[in-house]
């Protein structure tokens, strides 16, 4: 019986594997150039004017003198959006129940489905122009209120937060349902008690990631909550907001106003870097356990 | 297509040529035991007694075999019933070897020159032939799985008994001289030897009956002979 | 078959995993369970079962005796699956599935069209291939999710909830962690977790699909022990692959093949002198 050799790898081979890996390493890098420029202008054009007036100030809105800060749009972004998930996440977790739990058989349910696929499609400004058009002309409980805002940003986070959840509804493993089923247990409660604990993390996820892209749209709300540059907390009036306030600063002829503005996106995008990290905390600590 | 479980179907195949094989071996010893019995050769009674080695070992190889059958291979139904009747079986040819042995070891002792009574010395070759033959059909009963053959040994069997009461009788009736008694009293030894051969073939008998249908039962009709049967 | 009265109670393999310190109390004790009762039997009459358009199981008329263990064994598609889940009507959940026939726990027929499905399941309860505890409850969650599930108002619901683990010989394994996570015990320990979670609501029937398929071979011996324990409470039946282990556990037997009975009988006989050809073939391994 004759010894085994393994033959060894040609030149050839090895020098086509060493061009593929340079070729798909330039072009990451192509891809994280423009990331990077983006945090670095902002953190260069925007960090001088963070200080502790820009978070305790209101923007003043007048040409001259103090610029004041962002306090109101800060505060006005947080109510807007915390109200649009309280409307978009039990609407958008109930759909993705009915999909996965009772329609999965139905035309109904695949036709909804084929709705929610198109609704993430649908550019943010039409919500707002819907909202507009429906809730806003028709002087429905005021003109421009905060609260139309978040009805804006609720619809375009419910596609992402029912497709989401979708998936995470469909990780359960059947196991777990018959499990319940063959103990005689009704399916609202099959539901409540272990379909949705067992989900619960990949939910969360899934939501404070409807949360950070709800942050930081800006057409939705420009023609519903507007703006204004005082701080108020009522949300059935017209609300400030980071995307508005930034939308409103960089076109500013004042310089500081404009750093403000800079400032003002650094926020947006550290609110939904810190959104981000702890969704991802929550799915690897689900994980492990 | 392959036969699935092809390994344990043919070590069971094996085991039953081994034992089909041990009652070859048997009628050869009978045959040679009779023959040393009839014309008084005591060389030919010592072969018979060094060859029982021969059936001896055959016994030992078909139970390590069956051990390892049943530990290895699990058998059930119809296996199971094959497997426990061959067990059964082999024990019965040691047994009969044995007969054949004890049979040997009474030629040098009855004498060469002594009296001998017709009557019983052809009774004697009468038994044998039907033991011969009840040994061989037993085998080809087991070989087919012919129930018929294996009930047909029972009757068989009656003569052999009937045979051994008749060479009783004689003997006690010849049995005047004491030289004439104690040579009477040998050959009541040989035939009872050889109606226990007959008993074994009965058993294996009810085995193969057994291994056809799956029901055991005892086909001892002509009675005490069944329990003398069992040494 | 050794007759299980012979049997001696206490468990005489030890466990792989290191001591235990009560090894008493590691035994199944059905005693906790309270005085014994007389179960009830099932009747299956003219089950026909269908996935869509495929007649997975034909007119099949089966009697499981009450307070016995019947197994049912077959090769795989011969629908012994499938009539066991009929039984506790699961098999409907499965998109396009359907069944029609008569199955009557004592005089309860369970296809009567106004029953309520729920009740009928906590009556006969199933325990699964693979082990399915609860990921998010701790031990004692689980035993207890199924009177919390069927909203069974308890008093003594802790009390329950002991006596089931003790009754699958589990307590002395876990009566220190009782908060602990279900899913971090042993394959074996899930699957009895499983029992107790399944006996705690009492049922009167309890079904096993292939309960130790998923289970190394010292697990498979425990849960089959624990089976002879659970027939003086309640009847059980039992799909095995694993001939060998009908052989062990099962009263009777009955012998499916392509969606039909072949043949029922006390299981000594199946293995030792089975009537139909087809059996025979099947038990002894002629099937190709």
């Amino acid at each position: 019986m004759s010894a085994l050799s393994l033959p060894e790898v040609s030149p050839r081979r090895r020098r086509t594997d060493r061009i593929m890996r340079g070729v798909m390493l330039a072009a990451t890098l192509l891809a994280l150039v423009p990331l990077v420029l983006v945090i670095f202008y902002l953190l260069k054009e925007g960090l001088g004017s963070i200080n502790g007036a820009f978070f305790t100030q209101d923007p003043s809105g007048s040409f001259f003198g103090n610029v004041g800060g962002v306090r109101s749009a800060i505060l006005g972004s947080v109510e807007i959006v915390l109200l649009a998930t309280v409307i978009a996440v039990p609407i958008g977790i109930g759909v993705a129940l009915y999909l996965t739990e009772y329609g999965t058989d139905s035309r109904f349910a695949t036709v909804v489905r084929y709705f929610v696929d198109v609704m993430t499609g649908v550019p943010s400004i039409v919500f707002g122009l819907f909202i507009y058009i429906s809730l806003v002309l028709s002087h429905v409980g005021g003109n421009f209120t905060a609260w139309k805002g978040s009805v804006a940003l609720a619809l375009l986070m419910l596609p992402i937060i029912i497709r989401s959840a979708e998936v995470v509804l469909l990780l359960v493993p059947a196991s777990l349902r018959e499990a319940a089923l063959a103990l005689g247990a009704p399916r609202w409660r099959i539901i409540r008690k272990v379909v949705l604990p067992t989900a619960a993390p990949g939910l969360v996820t899934g939501s404070l990631l409807a949360v950070a892209r709800g942050m930081g749209e800006t057409a939705p709300l420009l023609f519903t909550a507007a703006g204004a540059s005082g701080l108020t907390f009522s949300l059935s009036q017209q609300m400030n907001s980071l995307p508005l306030q930034i939308y409103n600063d960089v076109l500013s002829p004042r310089s500081a106003i404009v750093s403000q503005a800079w400032a003002a996106g650094l926020t947006l995008v550290a609110m939904v870097l810190i959104l981000n990290l702890i969704a991802r905390a929550i799915s690897r600590r689900s994980r492990v356990a | 297509m392959q036969e699935t479980r092809h390994q344990f179907r043919e070590d069971l195949k094996e085991l039953e040529r081994q034992v089909l094989g041990g009652l070859d071996l048997v009628v050869g010893q009978l045959d040679r035991a009779l023959e040393a019995v009839s014309y008084q050769d005591v060389e030919l009674a010592a072969m018979v007694v060094a060859d029982d080695d021969r059936i001896d070992g055959r016994y030992l190889e078909v139970h390590q075999g069956i051990l390892s059958l049943l530990a290895r291979q699990s058998p059930v139904a119809g296996d199971l019933r094959i497997v426990a009747a061959l067990l059964h079986c082999i024990r019965c040819i040691e047994r009969m070897g044995d007969q054949c042995v004890n049979i040997a070891k009474l030629v040098p002792l009855s004498g060469h020159d002594s009296p001998k009574d017709k009557d019983i010395l052809d009774a004697i070759e009468r038994m044998g032939q039907l033991a011969r033959s009840q040994v061989s059909q037993s085998k080809d009963a087991l070989k087919n799985r012919n129930v018929e053959l294996a009930q047909d040994l029972v009757h068989q069997d009656a003569e052999i008994n009937r045979l051994n009461r008749t060479i009783f009788k004689r003997a006690v009736e010849v049995g005047d001289e004491v030289e004439m008694r104690e040579w009477g009293m040998f050959m009541i030894l040989v035939a009872r030897c050889i109606e226990r051969v007959g008993d074994n073939t009965v058993e294996i008998a009810e085995q193969v009956v057994f291994v056809v249908t799956g029901l055991f039962r005892e086909m001892a009709d002509i009675g005490t002979s069944h329990e003398a049967a069992r040494t | 078959m050794i007759p299980s009265e012979t049997r001696s109670k206490e468990p005489t393999m030890s466990t792989a995993r290191g001591p235990v310190p009560d090894q008493e109390e590691a035994a199944p004790d059905l005693s906790a369970m309270g005085e014994r009762r007389a179960g009830h039997g099932i009747t299956v009459n003219g089950l026909n079962a269908y996935y869509g358009a495929q007649h997975a199981v034909k007119n099949v008329d089966i009697d499981f005796p009450a307070n016995e263990v019947t197994a049912i064994i077959g090769p795989s598609g011969s629908g012994k699956s499938t009539v066991v889940r009929c039984i506790n009507r699961m098999h409907e959940e499965i998109p396009g599935a359907r069944a029609e026939g008569s199955i009557k726990l004592d005089e309860l027929d369970v296809y009567d069209p106004g029953v309520d499905l729920t009740a009928v399941r906590r009556m006969i309860g199933m325990v699964f291939q693979k082990p399915n505890p609860f990921p998010t409850m701790s031990i004692f969650d689980n035993v207890a999710a199924g009177l919390r599930l069927t909203g069974t108002k308890s008093d003594n619901l802790r009390e329950r909830v002991h006596r089931s683990l003790r009754a699958v010989g589990l307590w002395g394994e876990v009566k220190n962690r009782l908060n602990a996570p279900g899913i971090g015990l042993s394959g074996g320990q899930q699957q009895r977790l499983c029992i107790a979670r399944t006996v705690a609501v009492e049922p009167e029937v309890i079904l096993m699909d292939e309960p130790c398929s998923a289970l190394d071979p010292i697990a498979t011996l425990k849960v089959e022990e624990l089976i002879d324990e659970l027939k003086a409470r309640y009847t059980i039946v039992i799909v095995t692959h694993n001939m060998q282990q009908a052989a062990r556990v099962a009263n009777s037997t009955v012998f499916m093949l392509d969606g039909e009975v072949v043949e029922h009988a006390p299981t000594n006989d199946i293995f030792t002198n089975p009537k139909d050809e087809r059996t025979e073939r099947y038990v002894t391994g002629k099937f190709g």
